[in-house]
């Protein structure tokens, strides 16, 4: 008894203090206290600061802080900031006057450096929030001379994902056709560059044309439609090697080649019957079996991301429109599109949520997405005659072709429409880009 | 207190004890010596009797009975020196005159040896008593330092005791008293604080009743607002039934000078965006009104698309 009286009347007063506390807290600040609501936002790239590394010569070979910074530029997030705009270059965190960088309304800033390493190089780099402060990501990667580049557009993953929360795909490459010459001496090339653009590199070229290149899932091979030889075949290329087979060449046209996600079919647009049926073709086996039965033209075929069904496009109701059947023999295909005189092309986001499709737009051709669930049409670009979309394997940007002048280009939207970019090509004329998978290393 | 109360009555007691006994002692005496009053002895034994004289420790009391007895036993004159063996002297005129006069003579001379005799006797007593009443003093004054001195160690001891208990007590009751003194403070600062702000917020409803008809809080939350739409640099995770409440501090100039993240379903990349599109707005505009500035916002991100 003794010794609880205190406690209690401890306890007690410290309930009345806590609860005075409490009043005071809430009842002074309430006449202090303003809400707003925040409803609206804006629509610009956020402003990130990526200061050359240490240990690199300016105009070095690989300049990793300028590959990293032209990949965020290039997803259309990040708005990096000019070089010679940066007063200072710090390469470590601990050398950032976070207030110069506040001035240059910069909300992020990337520092690192390169410096030898037993096996090879290694890369150290900083991520922080230049509002706050804050740390916000810090790693060490070792990799070699050749590696370097790869080991820039890791860093511009790994940037891209803190701060997006969406994995980067920096590390992916694109597949395109070009044109170049006028008709009837023209030369078409299928090529594969990374995703920025670098390093082109000729897969095959012909003076015939050269269409519908398509990734295998696991990124080694591609699918494509040649005319060499006067008729259309399709032919699968090992990159690696450059060993190609022609898996399909019957009469008509053999064309749009699409990859079963298992890697192990291929879905084939054929006229071998006097129309265009959409055709599943084991590769295999060379076993082939006929989805489709209309009269009217289906083409474009796009697997499901399970595999079990089939997008296509189809003109059967009169205009072309997006339709769905399952992988199996004897199946009615389903309607998904009806908004828009046009719908084609569809291509599955990696989410398996929605299709990037072509369609017709007050006059004019551009991508849109087609919400799977609510069947809803969501035009993403602003061009005349944009075509061919393709889904980076984050699902967070397409790539497709559009018209500059005469030439085709290749451009980039963000798979919400917020961003886009024209892609520069210094020659010719760019068709039917294809995003590659994740690297194996990624996936 | 009680014991030293009962010692010092002890001492009163055998005083008066002593006085009594003295007082009859004397009484005694006198009757005595009045009825049989030899002269020269009283001379001797009044100097013996003298209260004055009495060593210390007889007054003291306790050895009364011993020292009083020699008093009470006075060599006792014998009736030889009484005049009454004179009528049978008378009758006999035949005895030679001279003779007669030896004789007186000679009793004279026995009963003057004899006096002396007893003065001597009675004188040794005394001394002997004396000596006796003085180590029996000494041995008594030994056992009462001894006594006095352990009792004085005990009470020293025990008052130091109660000096310490005290002072412990005091400090005990100082730090309670402190404890009370500043509870009482704070509950006081608290309760005027509380006051003060009820106050507050009544002149300050008054005073925002003023204000939202004078358009003048509307205007600075539409500038504020204004601001941070700007500053907000939406992510595509951002999309319509998101919601995010942002605590935010500003000084007087408008910096923004504290963030927090409150109640938000938004994930990291709608999380940073929200807080630094304050810290971009940083300053935050001023209103034209001083009053209406706030030092604390609320914002809820909600974006309608």
């Amino acid at each position: 008894m003794l010794m609880r009286a205190p406690v209690c009347s401890w306890s007690r007063s410290l309930t009345a203090m806590l609860f005075f506390a409490w009043v005071a807290l809430w009842v002074a600040p309430a006449q202090a206290q303003l809400r707003l609501d925040i409803t609206q936002g804006v629509r610009d790239a956020v402003p990130i600061a990526v200061v050359p590394f240490g240990g690199q010569a300016e105009g070095g070979p690989t300049d990793v802080a300028a590959v990293v910074a032209n990949d965020l530029l290039l997803s259309g997030r990040f708005k990096p900031l000019e070089r010679r705009d940066m007063v200072t270059r710090p390469t470590t965190g601990a050398a950032i006057r976070f207030e110069d960088w506040r001035l240059l309304r910069s909300d992020f800033i990337v520092v690192g450096r390169v410096e030898p390493d037993a096996v090879g190089l290694a890369v150290t780099f900083e991520l922080f929030n230049v509002q706050t402060g804050q740390p916000l990501l810090s790693q060490r990667l070792t990799t070699t001379d050749r590696g370097l580049r790869a080991t820039a557009h890791r860093i511009a993953d790994l940037v891209f994902e803190r701060l997006t929360g969406i994995p980067g795909a920096f590390a992916t490459r694109i597949a395109y056709v070009t044109v170049d010459g006028r008709p009837p001496k023209q030369r078409y090339r299928l090529v594969v560059a990374d995703a920025d653009g670098y390093a082109p590199r000729t897969v095959t070229e012909s003076s015939e044309p050269l269409m519908s290149p398509a990734w295998a899932p696991d990124g080694q091979s591609l699918a494509y439609v040649s005319f060499e030889g006067k008729a259309s075949a399709v032919y699968v290329q090992r990159l690696a090697t450059g060993e190609r087979r022609r898996v399909s060449a019957r009469l008509g046209i053999n064309g749009a080649p699409a990859w079963s996600p298992d890697g192990r079919k291929l879905a084939l647009t054929l006229s071998r019957d006097g129309n265009l049926d959409i055709h599943v073709l084991d590769l295999a086996t060379q076993g082939l079996t006929r989805l489709t039965t209309d009269g009217a033209i289906d083409t474009e075929p796009e697997w499901s991301r399970d595999g079990s069904s089939l997008y296509f496009t189809s003109d059967r109701a009169g205009s072309a429109q997006v339709y769905r059947i399952a992988a199996a023999v004897g199946q009615d295909a389903q309607r998904l599109t009806f908004t828009n005189g046009y719908n084609a092309r569809p291509r599955v986001s990696p989410d398996g949520q929605s299709l990037a499709i072509v369609t017709l737009d007050r006059g004019a051709y551009r991508i849109a997405s087609f919400d799977l669930k609510t069947r809803n049409v969501h035009v993403l670009t602003d061009g005349r005659q944009d075509e061919a979309p393709s889904f980076a394997p984050n699902g967070a940007a397409i790539i497709y072709a559009t018209r500059a002048g005469a030439r085709g280009t290749l451009a980039m939207v963000s798979s919400d429409g917020r961003f886009q970019q024209r892609l520069s090509s210094d020659t010719g004329d760019v068709r039917e880009p294809v995003w590659s998978p994740y690297p194996a290393s990624q996936r | 207190m009680s014991r030293r109360l009962s010692d010092r009555a002890r001492h009163w007691l055998g005083s008066a004890v002593l006085h009594v006994a003295f007082v009859v002692v004397l009484a005694v005496a006198a009757y005595n010596w009045r009825s049989d009053p030899p002269p020269e002895q009283l001379a001797i034994e009044g100097d013996v009797v003298r209260y004055e004289d009495l060593p210390p420790s007889v007054r003291a009391g306790k050895p009364l009975r011993e020292t009083v007895p020699p008093v009470e036993r006075p060599p006792e004159p014998q009736p030889r020196d009484t005049p009454t063996p004179e009528p049978k002297l008378e009758p006999a005129p035949e005895s030679p005159p001279v003779d007669d006069a030896a004789q007186k003579q000679a009793d004279a001379l026995e009963l003057e040896q004899e006096r002396l005799a007893a003065e001597r006797l009675a004188e040794e007593q005394v001394a002997a008593e004396r000596q006796r009443a003085k180590d029996a003093e000494a041995r008594q004054q030994k056992e009462a330092e001894a006594l006095a001195a352990s009792r004085r160690a005990a009470e020293e001891a025990a008052a130091q005791r109660k000096a310490e208990e005290a002072k412990q007590q005091e400090a005990l009751a100082a730090k309670a008293r402190e404890a009370e003194q500043a509870k009482a403070a704070r509950e006081a600062k608290l309760r005027s604080e509380r006051e003060a702000a009820l106050q507050k917020e009544l002149e300050s409803e008054e005073e925002g009743e003023a204000f939202a008809r004078s358009g003048i809080v509307d205007e600075y939350k539409a500038m504020l607002t204004q601001t941070i739409e700007r500053n907000w640099i939406k992510p595509p995770s951002a999309r319509a039934g998101l919601q995010c409440t942002l605590h935010v501090t500003q000084a007087p100039g408008g910096t923004v000078i504290d963030v927090k993240i409150g109640e938000c379903n938004g994930d990291q990349a709608v999380r940073e965006s929200v807080a630094n599109a304050v810290y971009r707005s940083s300053p935050l505009p001023a209103p034209r009104d001083p009053r209406a500035f706030a030092r604390q916002l609320v914002m809820v991100f909600k974006p309608t698309e």
